[in-house]
């Protein structure tokens, strides 16, 4: 997956903004004819960057750290790419975060609608995460998508789920997963920790891991911070934990032209 | 422009298609029909997940197999089975082979103009009890046919389906003439080995191989339900009968 | 247009037990129109060595001669005939030499190397226009069938096949490999290079 959400959904071009500073640089001086028609296919402007998410002995493991970035500005640092949703799942966001929270009250408004019924149901991880195909399926059939890529994870009788979704309605399942720079960062070390180890990875280990994850990810992911959040989701419902922070050792680049500060 | 001007208006428009990887295979036997795929879901070069199916069982005698961009896939089959369960409430029955190849054709071309990026074949049994292959374009272009492989590893799966299937540039021995039909267990390994040889050369299909089999109902499944690490599905049997056999491919 | 695609063409290379096979299509076309069906891609370069050119038809000529008058210049100097490998070599850096106004062809060579016991190694390499090598222990394919001769190959090569039975191999792998494709195909020939001959066949083929 591409790691530059602004270029989700379009054909490659390192022509046009070779160095990625869209939204900082970009001045439309161009009159737009078609401005008072119906505007379809914007583009990411404040963008969260990977999520990642695991399986393990007890239930799904899901992290994301507080940036909001707007182009390469760190823009905003307190903000929660975590959301549950019902009882037994969590959502976690990357790309657009406007279209992030347009899905959380949409969400929001589903879980209310669900309650107000009193049938005994309500939603499981599973029929979220086909809602939420439904929607980014059915947005981007309009030409109009939610620019994000979401992961889903629960746990609900007994059984663990993760799943995946983006813009273009794209799904699929597996032990681990992760969106943006993750797909290319974090899945080598998620893979080979998890897959096929789900069963009997304890809750500390699956932390541990996903701990260093973030951590490689805040060292090489220009678009990350050092500061982040977990949500796990057990038997016992879904913990969404206090921000962690990560800590970082970066005396090695000091003898290493071109990292550290330059006397020459 | 690099620096912050603008030679020209800029214009990107959004591209609501991407290509999932991923090959599928059928074959119809006189009385059988063999549909596989691969359960890779990728895209460029990273693979999403090692198990995605393609291939989906529609009634007790039609299996789909669906390749391409696997988010109108799985929307596409799932219009399909709500289509004929509303045949089921509307007739009591099952809608037969044909009569499903041509509701897909309709469904296909429904959407002309905005296509499901798919690959669909259709396999499964008849109602005069012979099996049977329907392959289509995206825009809904079908016919029937003995057998077909479609997705990523296409062009190397066909020609090699073209020489063990159809026996296409083989004489037979004198006096002696080529079989219409292969039984169960030769159409078997050669389904298999079609997916290893793809595996093996095409980057888009590996991890794990589905086939399902579906045998007339009263015809023998030529020693397929004692078969290792088979699953057999079947509604009743004394109906048709319907088994998935699932096999590891290379993850590499 | 593919400028790789203008003249089509295919060819492939297979090990045996002491033998190799090498053979080719024998189409030459302007685009999807065809021009010749008796167009030769597959050239002696020693009594032992055989080399496919598929690739634009003009360099596939040109090509041919480079080697002829190479492969001269190589016996005059060494007094000896070439060895696969280095020939290997030698194909390679010649396409090298024009790295950034290429020859447009893919060779494939097949031959037998003479081992300091006095036995003949089977040998095949294949390169691609720019002269990277692919020395492989099985098949090599080029030209416009080259991903149908992949699955096909893959699908009916073996190792240690006889002689008879690799050009039983290589000549199916071939003619229902470019039945599949456009720009190949209309007859092929099949040279079976074993330690004391070289027989060569014409195939009969689809003509459409």
């Amino acid at each position: 997956m591409d790691h530059f959400p602004t270029n989700w959904g379009r054909p490659r071009n390192d022509a046009f903004d070779p160095y990625a500073t869209y939204p900082l640089h970009q001045r439309a001086t161009a009159k737009d004819t078609f401005a008072e028609g119906v505007q379809h296919t914007q583009q990411p402007i404040v963008t969260g960057t990977s999520v990642i998410g695991i399986m393990f002995k007890d239930g799904v493991m899901l992290a994301a750290d507080n940036l909001a970035s707007y182009g390469s500005l760190a823009r905003f640092k307190d903000i929660q790419r975590l959301h549950p949703v019902g009882s037994s799942t969590v959502l976690g966001a990357s790309g657009d975060m406007s279209d992030f929270q347009a899905l959380q009250a949409i969400l929001d408004d589903l879980t209310t609608d669900e309650f107000t019924y009193q049938d005994g149901h309500d939603l499981g991880p599973a029929e979220v995460h086909e809602y939420l195909s439904r929607v980014m399926y059915a947005r981007r059939s309009k030409m109009d998508p939610l620019w994000n890529s979401l992961l889903v994870g629960g746990f609900r009788d007994g059984k663990r789920f993760l799943g995946y979704v983006d813009l273009l309605g794209t799904t699929y399942s597996a032990p681990s997963i992760a969106t943006g720079y993750g797909a290319y960062i974090a899945i080598p070390l998620l893979r080979a920790a998890v897959d096929g180890k789900e069963d009997t990875l304890t809750e500390d280990a699956a932390r541990a891991l996903l701990h260093e994850c973030m951590r490689v990810l805040f060292y090489r992911d220009a678009r990350s911070l050092d500061k982040y959040q977990l949500a796990t989701v057990t038997a016992d419902g879904v913990r969404i934990s206090d921000q962690i922070p990560i800590e970082t050792e970066w005396r090695f680049a000091e003898g290493i032209r071109g990292y550290g500060a330059q006397t020459q | 422009m690099p620096d912050g001007s603008f030679a020209h208006s800029q214009q990107r428009s959004f591209n609501p298609y991407t290509d999932n990887g991923g090959t599928i295979l059928a074959i119809a036997g006189a009385d059988f029909t063999v549909i596989a795929g691969d359960t890779r879901q990728s895209e460029g070069y990273s693979i999403q997940t090692r198990y995605a199916p393609k291939v989906f069982r529609l009634t007790d005698r039609a299996v789909l197999a669906v390749n391409g961009f696997a988010a109108d896939g799985n929307m596409f089959v799932k219009k399909v089975k709500q289509r004929l369960e509303w045949y089921r409430h509307a007739h009591a029955k099952d809608m037969p082979l044909r009569a499903i190849a041509r509701l897909i054709q309709t469904m296909l071309y429904a959407q002309r103009f905005f296509p499901y990026y798919v690959y669909n074949i259709l396999g499964g049994i008849e109602e005069d009890g012979t099996g049977a292959v329907y392959s289509f374009d995206p825009v809904g272009s079908y016919e029937r046919e003995a057998c077909r492989a479609a997705g990523a590893a296409q062009s190397l799966v066909q020609p090699f389906l073209d020489n063990q299937i159809y026996f296409k540039n083989q004489t037979a021995a004198p006096g002696q003439s080529h079989p219409t039909h292969l039984p169960l267990p030769d159409v078997l390994a050669i389904v298999i080995d079609s997916f290893t040889s793809a595996t093996e050369r095409h980057i888009e299909v590996g991890d794990g191989l589905e086939i399902y089999v579906v045998v007339a109902k009263g015809r023998s499944p030529q020693g397929l339900d004692t078969m290792r690490g088979v699953q057999e599905m079947s509604a009743r049997p004394d109906g048709d009968r319907m088994f998935v056999i699932r096999r590891d491919l290379k993850k590499d | 247009m593919s400028i790789m695609e203008y003249n089509g063409g295919s060819v492939i290379a297979m090990v045996g037990k002491e033998c190799v096979a090498i053979a080719s299509d024998l189409r030459l076309g302007n685009q999807a129109l065809g021009i010749s069906s008796n167009f030769q891609k597959i050239f002696p370069m020693t009594d032992r060595i055989y080399l496919g050119l598929p690739g634009l038809a003009t360099d596939v000529t040109t090509l041919r001669d480079t080697f002829r008058y190479r492969l001269n210049m190589y016996k005059i100097k060494e007094e000896r005939e070439i060895e696969p490998e280095t020939f290997a070599h030698l194909v390679s850096s010649t396409l090298y030499e024009r790295r950034f106004g290429p020859w447009f062809i893919e060779p494939v060579m097949a031959g037998l190397e003479k081992t300091p016991s006095g036995a003949y190694k089977p040998f095949i390499a294949a390169t691609d226009l720019i002269g990277c090598i692919n020395f492989a222990k099985d098949f090599v394919v080029a030209g416009t069938a080259s991903s149908k001769l992949f699955g096909v190959a893959e699908g009916l090569w073996e190792p240690d096949l006889e002689p008879e039975d690799l050009f039983e191999t290589c000549a199916q792998t071939l003619l229902n490999a470019v039945d599949r494709d456009a720009y190949s195909g209309w007859g092929a020939e099949v040279y079976l290079i074993t330690k004391d001959k070289v027989i060569k066949r014409t195939l009969k083929g689809r003509m459409d």
